[in-house]
């Protein structure tokens, strides 16, 4: 028994549209909410972050994030939607969450999204890059990356 | 004191993927890690989005060498999940058989690997040669002793033949009988015991604050394990426990591994028991793959594998996200390096079993009189043992 509902009611004011279906529960969040969400399915309910998934959509660039509920082996994903392709930008949760740093880091440099207080917002794959790396790698662009090489 | 900076990698012996750390270290003690990878980025998620549910699996399977049967199991978990579709009994079986084989042969290796950074070349050895008769068994039941192309949406393409059920089980004997003799021979040796115990802690909170996971975080004292977590295939018709210890320390990494091969034995046993007097398919046709989202994960030898997909009703993903267990116990060297002797630091690197090869290189560093001299971790890690086996 997961406790979807139980998160659904007291998030209710926070979460969007909800897709939901045996022990997965998709929502939409707005992004001035996803750290509140973000602090309180890691440290209310005592969830894992897995990984994040960042895509393209027609909507925008989206943010899925993938939180499990080990004691339940349930999962609820907020996604963020950055309708502003030309400067996807959104909160990082890292702040509360120390194992999104590299998913961030890696989203940042595959969709060009800038996250707003990531402690360590420098490339995580393409750091050391022969190549200097201007424009992100799965996003036809012409977002400019943040980062080392790129100020 | 200034700090001083010792490289490790690219491509290092240490690390089979091609990862970079900088240790800072101040005299013989690390301070701090700095992680980088991306040397080998392959694209795996993009090319799966060109091909079909069915071409991913194999693909998927040669991610990684050692697991490849966890990344096709995740995939087909997060694809069957779109529709929720159900699969037969006997797959089940099949399916965490060849799951539990794996940890048994990805195990041993870590141990030999192990055995190997610290100077116990006979562990090394030992523990591989016991490694060959599972990759046999791979053979006897999928023709191939790696990238087996068993999984299947629906279902597994091969079965288990009744008849190779008996020497299935005597190729198990045999290897638990030789597990338990590794197992009693390190739990007496007093060296081993001063060269693991308390090196390369990673407490519960650091645990959980990186989001670490499997054995890593297991013997941290965190609960986590897919297979009892969200019991698929047929681990909630299978007996077996979870291993949790709570040191967190490289010894505890090791004991929770190698108690795990046992548990991974017994599951086996059922398994190959339940395969010999049950019949049945092995695969639901599956017609079609509406148009959601799936997420499928599997408690690989080094921790959770997630995948996730999104479909439109084609034969194939709009997205497919990829997670490897290392891209999250990785990062938790920052945590468990700091504060230990650059001659553990090796050790302790290879704990959370990232992947290693047996290709032996040093490093060249030069000092601040531009004279140039190299440091072998390896070599120290080794003499440090020695200096620990004279003492005794």
């Amino acid at each position: 028994m997961d406790n979807s509902q139980e998160f659904i009611s007291e998030m209710d004011d926070k979460i969007g549209k909800i897709i939901e279906k045996p022990r997965r529960l998709f929502f939409d969040a707005e992004n001035e909410n996803i750290l509140e969400v973000a602090e309180h399915l890691f440290k209310k309910m005592g969830c894992r972050l897995s990984t994040a998934t960042a895509q393209e959509t027609y909507r925008g660039i989206e943010v899925l994030y993938h939180f499990s509920e080990d004691k339940t082996g349930s999962y609820y994903c907020p996604r963020i939607v950055m309708k502003d392709k030309s400067n996807p930008k959104m909160n990082s949760i890292s702040s509360v969450v120390k194992g999104a740093e590299w998913i961030e880091r890696e989203m940042m440099e595959m969709l060009g999204i800038t996250f707003d207080g990531h402690p360590h917002p420098e490339p995580l794959l393409t750091g050391n890059h022969p190549k200097e790396i201007k424009t992100p790698w799965r996003f036809n662009t012409n977002v400019q990356l943040r980062g080392r090489n790129n100020g | 004191m200034d700090k001083n900076v010792i490289p490790v990698g690219p491509y290092h012996p240490l690390l089979e993927e091609a990862e970079y750390f900088t240790l800072k270290v101040d005299g013989e003690t690390v301070v701090d890690v700095d992680l980088e990878i991306g040397w080998m980025h392959r694209g795996h998620e993009f090319i799966s989005e060109g091909k079909t549910f069915t071409q991913s699996i194999f693909l998927v399977e040669r991610i990684c060498g050692i697991c490849s049967t966890s990344h096709p199991l995740a995939f087909v978990h997060a694809v069957e999940d779109v529709d929720n579709i159900e699969i037969p009994l006997r797959a089940r079986y099949v399916r965490t058989l060849i799951g539990e084989l794996e940890r048994i042969h990805s195990h041993l290796l870590w141990l030999g690997l192990a055995g190997h950074f610290i100077g116990y070349d006979t562990l090394w050895m030992w523990a591989w040669k016991y490694r060959e008769p599972v990759l046999q068994m791979f053979e006897i039941i999928s023709g191939n002793r790696n990238h087996y192309g068993i999984m299947r949406v629906g279902g597994v393409a091969k079965d288990v033949n009744p008849e190779k059920v008996k020497p299935l089980h005597d190729v198990l004997d045999d290897i638990e009988k030789k597990t338990n003799m590794i197992a009693k021979a390190a739990k007496d040796d007093p060296v081993l015991k001063s060269r693991l115990k308390g090196v390369g802690i990673l407490s519960k909170q650091e645990a959980v604050d990186y989001c670490a996971v499997g054995p890593t975080a297991r013997a941290s004292g965190v609960h986590i394990d897919v297979r009892k977590d969200e019991p698929k295939d047929a681990y909630d018709l299978v007996e077996f426990t979870e291993i949790v210890t709570e040191n967190g320390d490289v010894f505890d990494k090791t004991v929770v591994r190698l108690l795990e091969i046992f548990e991974s034995i017994k599951i086996c046993r059922q398994c190959l028991n339940k395969l010999s007097v049950s019949n049945g398919s092995i695969i639901n046709k599956v017609k079609e793959i509406s148009e959601g989202e799936g997420i499928g994960r599997y408690e690989a030898p080094r921790g959770e594998v997630f995948h996730y997909v999104r479909t439109d009703g084609t034969n194939r993903p709009v997205r497919h996200k990829v997670r490897a267990p290392s891209y999250v116990n990785i990062p938790t060297f920052k945590a468990s390096c700091k504060g230990i002797p650059i001659a553990d630091a090796l050790i302790t690197l290879a704990a959370v079993d990232p992947c290693y090869c047996c290709t032996e290189r040093s490093l060249k560093l030069v000092d601040k009189n531009d004279n140039s001299f190299t440091l072998d971790l390896l070599e120290l890690s080794r003499e440090k043992t020695e200096k620990i086996r004279r003492s005794i």
